[in-house]
């Protein structure tokens, strides 16, 4: 079983190419990949990752989620997902998503008396939850913080 | 507690609010109803701060304070609560962390000390079981696939965990069923108090036959046209905003 969970930010101007290889060897492997993307400002970010099953590998399994996560209007988000397949009992599968932070979000958050910068990080958490979950305690909270601190300043 | 004077106010270039004038005192409840299209929930979302509306002329007094200055939370400290026509949803957000965020945000710019995780427990049960909603509602996202019903009970649950001084409710009764509508309009009741104003917009009377409100006005094209006491949401409904306007 092969896990790999990742949350990458582009902000300023940064162009960020991130992703990862899996590379099935024995037959009955299974894997996840789950990516976060997140961008603002002008960033760009892309996830490109390899999905790869090596002849022998039978029935080996793979899913791989990824969502990526606009705020404003002037960056971007791409996904390539890569796969190669040397066995046709592989079962590969890709889902992607990209949505944005709504000003009727922030707005809703900023009602119940949140500043602006704590109701994007609250989006933004949640956006991230299924990454930060599967840290131990004290690194989701680090990685919370770091996020946060990343963003200071995407809004407003 | 709250005067609004002359408002006007626009969206892209097109007016909507064209001279409002409205006094709310402490303890009063007052209705906004009229057609599609009036401006109603335009005026509960300028009071409340949603910044694609522009303010064009008018002013709007809350306990003293020019609230058109303030930004959104800040109004949301000096206790004006929004229950929204169309709550947002916030996926990944658990409803509980929401709710928790919330109420200290506010206790903290009221001075008072933050709730403990099992204070705030014991007081969000409390308030769940005025709604008659389930423990379950705390764990999913905020607003992520509930039901309309829900939606809104969820709204006025964070009314109840707040505490506003002026509560402005937007068509909270649309989308509810018999049931709801009365459980909705029970949890408002139990909010009215001396010290509160409500600021009720609806386009129908039944939400008013549970919450009878002190007063009664009519938009329409951006006015008050017609205020008057309970009496004057009967005569709608019997007569239709367009009998109204012609009289």
């Amino acid at each position: 079983m092969g896990e790999f969970y990742s949350v990458a930010v582009a902000g300023k101007k940064q162009q960020a190419d991130t992703g990862t290889k899996m590379i099935h060897i024995g037959p009955r492997t299974r894997s996840t990949i789950i990516s976060k993307g997140i961008s603002t400002a002008r960033g760009q970010n892309a996830y490109r990752g390899l999905v790869k099953v090596l002849p022998g590998a039978t029935d080996a399994r793979n899913f791989t989620q990824c969502d990526s996560l606009l705020i404003g209007d002037q960056c971007g988000a791409h996904t390539f997902p890569y796969v190669e397949a040397a066995e046709p009992s592989a079962n590969l599968e890709h889902e992607a998503t990209t949505s944005k932070v709504s000003d009727d979000q922030l707005f809703y958050l900023r009602t119940r008396g949140m500043s602006e910068e704590d109701a994007l990080n609250m989006v933004v958490n949640g956006f991230c939850k299924d990454v930060f979950q599967k840290l131990p305690m004290e690194f989701a909270v680090e990685a919370e913080a770091l996020l946060g601190i990343t963003l200071e300043g995407a809004v407003g | 507690m709250l005067v609004i004077r002359n408002l006007h106010a626009r969206v892209d270039d097109k007016p909507i609010l064209k001279g409002i004038n409205l006094e709310i005192q402490a303890g009063e409840v007052h209705a906004i109803m009229g057609p599609n299209g009036s401006g109603k929930s335009t005026l509960s979302s300028v009071l409340a701060g949603r910044d694609e509306y522009e303010v064009t002329d008018g002013e709007v007094i809350y306990q003293g304070q020019n609230l058109l200055e303030l930004e959104p939370e800040e109004r949301a400290w000096a206790g004006i609560f929004l229950s929204f026509q169309y709550p947002v949803e916030i996926p990944g957000v658990k409803n509980i962390y929401l709710l928790k965020a919330a109420v200290n945000a506010v206790r903290e710019h009221r001075g008072q000390p933050e709730l403990k995780a099992g204070e705030f427990l014991k007081l969000v049960r409390e308030k769940l079981k005025i709604m008659q909603m389930d423990e379950a509602f705390l764990h999913r996202n905020v607003n992520e696939g509930f039901s309309g019903g829900e939606k809104k009970r969820n709204e006025i649950l964070q009314m109840q965990l707040l505490e506003p001084t002026l509560a402005l409710l937007d068509e909270t009764d649309s989308g509810l069923d018999v049931d709801a509508l009365k459980i909705v309009g029970e949890g408002i009741n139990r909010m009215r108090d001396p010290s509160r104003s409500v600021l009720l917009v609806t386009h129908y009377q039944r939400l008013l036959d549970i919450v009878k409100p002190d007063y009664v006005h009519v938009l329409a094209d951006g006015e008050i046209k017609l205020s008057g006491d309970f009496t004057l949401a009967e005569r709608l409904e019997r007569e239709g905003y367009e009998g109204i306007e012609a009289a």
